[in-house]
């Protein structure tokens, strides 16, 4: 799922009317572009893929790198093949196109389809790749179509001066049975260095390098559909950690530490996703039923992430910890802990934007410790938010 | 500016900067990847000799470094061997992602030719009217010393002070009056 800008060099010289590849060279040649282009935008919403043609009268950049599938797409029709590649001008000027994208966080990216015979010399070759590896552009090349004498190896030379830690790639296809598409979606063009190319890649392939979840806990099969899994387990995880802050608050009201405990876990299922997606909502959890030997250091190294997110989360989490460690003696009152001045100025003070001098804060503590009215709970929630 | 002076002008009131680089954002184009910019740059592995920032397929460098908030520059010290270490040095302020095609296309800020007293340790103080505003800087490492395929730098320090910016957490809802 890494972040990429690519750029697509398609070889549209005469060497692409031969029929060795079915239908024929440029046809197969096109498959293969609308394959990845997908799988691309698939893999990393934030994708951007553009295409250029390296044959014809010159050097012509078709889509400058977009994240509009439909616009990639249709640049492909009409696209008439003659003319003689050029592979040094297409590499240059992809680089170039890739420089100037829109997103600067976007890895850079070249898929070179080298169809024809290579006019070039090996050391020309080798000076684009060293300029292409000072830039941090990676490059992957697809080998098909004309096999001269020399190519291979001139096609390796450039390689090897691009590689840098095996983010570049070459493939070579020979015509026969197989279509040129069907051999890509195998290699690390599709897949990108071993991650999940998932949405496209057979699902044999994808099982392994998706890495998701075992069981299929909401009916999705991950692999097939990793985004709407992800979704689904992350709204649940909001959703239970909805139910446990209101189910703290409600429990401020009046009632005493146990029967909140209760309310808690007959509210919250347990979590039975054993990856760590959200450790510190398990954690949480695991803490709110009392469960002996949960680890409340980790959990407290974890609160920092949480309090950035969401205050009412790291609040009600906050005073879940509080909770486990008082545990069993005394009747620890969720009220008690607010009444904890140092603890609640401390939690406050960690919150952005909330000054624990401020007299509207010190008002709001203070009727906390009397009578816990729900309005001025969410008054203080809302406090803090305006304050940002 | 003699050497006592810069000497002097690091203790006086300005600080290492390493406090204030946004990490996230730092980057290095054309670095080794088994000798990356944190040799250089961060606590500990600057002051490790073994430890280098090494160039790639040739010998420049271009080094991204954002802040997390406005700074004022005053010194730098770049530290490396005495073949291998950089030559020239050029400084740009508050440009962002440049790249190796477009170092040519503006002036630096700041330009140094480092010494071997350099290497060693000794600040470069910069033109400090042209760094007042920096909330970015790239340094771009040209050559170094001999001329040699690679540069290797041992340790990049900034020091210089932070300009009053707003800290957000003093921010206080105001009264009615």
């Amino acid at each position: 799922m890494v972040l990429e800008a690519t750029m697509i060099c398609i070889d549209n010289s005469e060497w692409m009317r031969n029929g060795d590849y079915s239908p024929s060279r440029f046809q197969a040649q096109a498959d293969a572009v609308s394959l990845i282009c997908g799988a691309k935008t698939q893999s990393n919403p934030e994708n951007t893929v553009g295409i250029l043609t390296m044959a014809g009268k010159g050097v012509r950049v078709l889509a400058t790198p977009t994240s509009d599938l439909g616009k990639i797409l249709s640049c492909m029709h009409g696209l008439e093949m003659g003319g003689e590649t050029n592979l040094a001008a297409g590499i240059l000027i992809a680089q170039l196109a890739l420089k100037h994208r829109q997103n600067k966080n976007q890895q850079q990216r070249i898929i070179v389809f080298a169809g024809s015979p290579i006019k070039h010399e090996r050391k020309a070759l080798e000076i684009i790749g060293k300029k292409l590896k000072k830039n941090s552009v990676a490059l992957d090349i697809v080998n098909f179509g004309e096999e001269e004498d020399g190519k291979p190896e001139k096609l390796e030379a450039l390689l090897g001066s691009v590689n840098n830690n095996d983010t570049s790639h070459m493939v070579h296809v020979p015509p026969g049975q197989n279509a040129l598409s069907d051999v890509l979606i195998s290699t690390p063009v599709f897949t990108g260095d071993g991650e999940g190319g998932s949405g496209f890649a057979a699902a044999a392939a994808a099982a392994a390098a998706a890495g998701g979840v075992s069981d299929f806990d909401f009916g999705v099969d991950p692999n097939i559909d990793p985004e709407l899994a992800l979704a689904l387990r992350v709204s649940m995880e909001e959703e239970r950690a909805r139910q446990e802050a209101a189910a703290k608050k409600a429990a401020e009201e009046a009632q005493p530490q146990s029967e909140s405990q209760n309310a808690t876990s007959t509210a919250t299922e347990k979590v039975s996703d054993p990856m760590d997606e959200d450790d510190l909502l398990k954690q949480a959890v695991a803490l709110s039923m009392n469960i002996p030997g949960s680890d409340s250091s980790a959990g407290d190294a974890q609160m920092s992430e949480a309090t950035n997110d969401d205050q009412e989360l790291a609040l009600a989490l906050q005073m879940s910890m509080q909770d486990g460690s008082k545990d069993s003696s005394a009747p620890s009152d969720v009220s008690k802990v607010l009444g904890d001045q140092s603890f609640m100025s401390s939690i406050l003070s960690s919150l952005p934007g909330v000054d624990p001098n401020d007299p509207n804060v010190k008002d709001l503590l203070a009727s906390l410790l009397g009578q816990s009215e729900p309005q001025e709970k969410k008054d203080e929630d809302e406090q803090p938010k305006d304050d940002k | 500016m003699s050497a006592a002076e810069s000497a002097t002008a690091i203790q006086r009131n300005q600080v290492d900067l390493l406090d204030f680089i946004d990490w996230s954002g730092v980057e290095c184009l054309n670095q080794s990847s088994s000798h990356s910019l944190s040799n250089a740059l961060k606590q500990g592995y600057r002051e490790d000799e073994g430890l280098n920032l090494e160039s790639d397929a040739d010998e420049q460098l271009l080094i991204y470094i954002p802040f997390t908030q406005v700074i004022k520059l005053h010194s730098v010290v770049v530290m490396g061997s005495e073949e291998e270490g950089p030559k020239t040095v050029k400084l740009f302020a508050n440009r962002e992602h440049m790249g190796f095609s477009n170092v040519s296309d503006f002036p630096p800020s700041d330009t140094a030719v480092l010494s071997s007293d350099n290497l060693k340790g000794k600040p470069v103080v910069l033109k400090y009217v042209k760094f007042q505003n920096v909330r970015s800087l790239t340094i771009f490492i040209e050559d170094n010393q001999s001329g040699s395929e690679i540069t290797k730098v041992q340790k990049i320090a900034l020091y210089g002070s932070t300009v009053e910016t707003t800290d957000m957490k003093g921010l206080k809802k105001i009264e009615d009056h």
